[in-house]
């Protein structure tokens, strides 16, 4: 089991990483603002198996703060940080 | 198990009783969660019995409380469960497909549900089920934005719209057919 | 390896198998609609079955009950979120893509 839950930590880090192209690429802030969605789920997944592959619990309450902190990041962005109009992207 | 009318139940027209009732039920909610969290630990519950009651007094205080059904919640679990499955099964084949099968589209559906919670809930919970993102909540309709427009989404909101309302013990006005 | 850990694996797997779907409809799907949805249900179904996967490894019933409850709230966290990212899109005037 040791070794399942290694490879799927590192195989769920690597789908982290894929996904930080399309947040680093954009092209609209929203698609930049999907990371907080992708954290939000991703790396809770990572860090509940490596909780379990390391005998760590104290890791699942990283976790729990991890789903919290995704959450309350989302809705600070797109009621303060986000501008109002979208420069040069997509718009109609 | 019974059914009752949401009209005339907003608002500040509980009893006491009610928020009695309510807050027990919240209090051992809480007292629940502070178990899983603190993983059974004895002496946790020193901090845990005024973080309850504290807890239990703010959410009384911020969301008074509102009718529900039992047996509606019961119902709604593996419906919720089997769909959102499917709403992952229904995705993933899209997105693994190289000819990309979507075609997405925007619709708005008129609720049925009384306005706030009832309306939240469902507007969180249609993100969540195959096809289907809720966009705008709007005072009348739901706009939600669907990845395959040739899809008959409009039965299958009506049908989530019906279990939620059987949540909250609300009857709905009957289905208007399409529209 | 007896049978629940056979079962917890094929969970693990399984759901590790939602999360590459939901990154590949990120990468893949055409604008910021589409890619919310890919994210959303594809990775609330890969955490839920990860969960489900662990908790049947679990010491005891509060261990379980905690993981069930991250998934509970990363499940609310996440409708919410998309519908927050999706209105705020749609109110800046971001294109819905159409084929």
């Amino acid at each position: 089991m040791q070794i399942l839950y290694f490879a799927l930590a590192l195989f769920l880090l690597l789908n982290l990483v894929a996904g930080m192209w399309r947040v680093l690429r954009g092209p609209t802030a929203a698609d930049r603002m999907l990371a907080a969605q992708l954290f939000g789920t991703t790396s809770v997944a990572v860090l509940l198996v490596l909780a379990q592959a390391m005998n760590r619990g104290a890791l699942r309450d990283v976790a729990l703060v991890f789903a919290l902190l995704a959450a309350v990041t989302a809705v600070a962005f797109v009621r303060r940080a986000w501008p109002d109009r979208e420069a040069k992207h997509d718009t109609e | 198990m019974t059914v009752h009318t949401v009209v005339g139940r907003q608002g500040l027209e509980f009893t006491p009783r009610e928020y009695l009732r309510s807050g027990c039920l919240r209090a051992v909610l809480f007292a629940l969660m502070w178990w899983t969290l603190t993983d059974g630990v004895m002496d946790s519950w020193l901090v845990g019995t005024p973080v309850i009651l504290f807890a239990t007094l703010a959410s009384v205080v911020l969301l008074p409380p509102f009718s529900w059904s039992l047996l509606g919640l019961v119902r709604f679990v593996p419906f919720f469960l089997w769909r959102s499955l499917y709403g992952g099964v229904d995705v993933a084949r899209r997105a693994l497909q190289p000819r990309l099968p979507i075609s997405p589209g925007l619709l708005d559906y008129r609720w049925r549900l009384p306005p706030g919670l009832p309306q939240v809930f469902m507007a969180n919970i249609v993100s969540l089920l195959p096809g289907t993102l809720s966009v705008e909540l709007g005072a009348n309709c739901l706009q939600v934005h669907v990845l395959d427009e040739r899809k008959d989404f409009l039965s299958e909101l009506e049908k989530v719209e019906q279990r939620v309302a059987a949540i909250f013990g609300i009857s709905l006005p009957l289905s208007r057919g399409g529209e | 390896m007896t049978p629940s850990d056979l079962l917890s694996a094929v969970l693990l797997i399984a759901g590790a198998a939602f999360f590459l779907a939901g990154t590949l409809g990120l990468l893949r799907f055409p604008d910021v609609y589409t890619r919310l949805h890919a994210l959303t249900k594809a990775d609330n179904v890969g955490l839920g079955l990860v969960v489900a996967g662990l908790a049947m490894q679990a010491e005891s019933l509060a261990g379980a009950g905690k993981l069930l409850l991250i998934w509970l709230l990363v499940l609310l966290a996440g409708a919410s979120v998309a519908h927050l990212v999706a209105a705020a899109a749609r109110q800046r005037g971001i294109k819905l893509w159409r084929r």
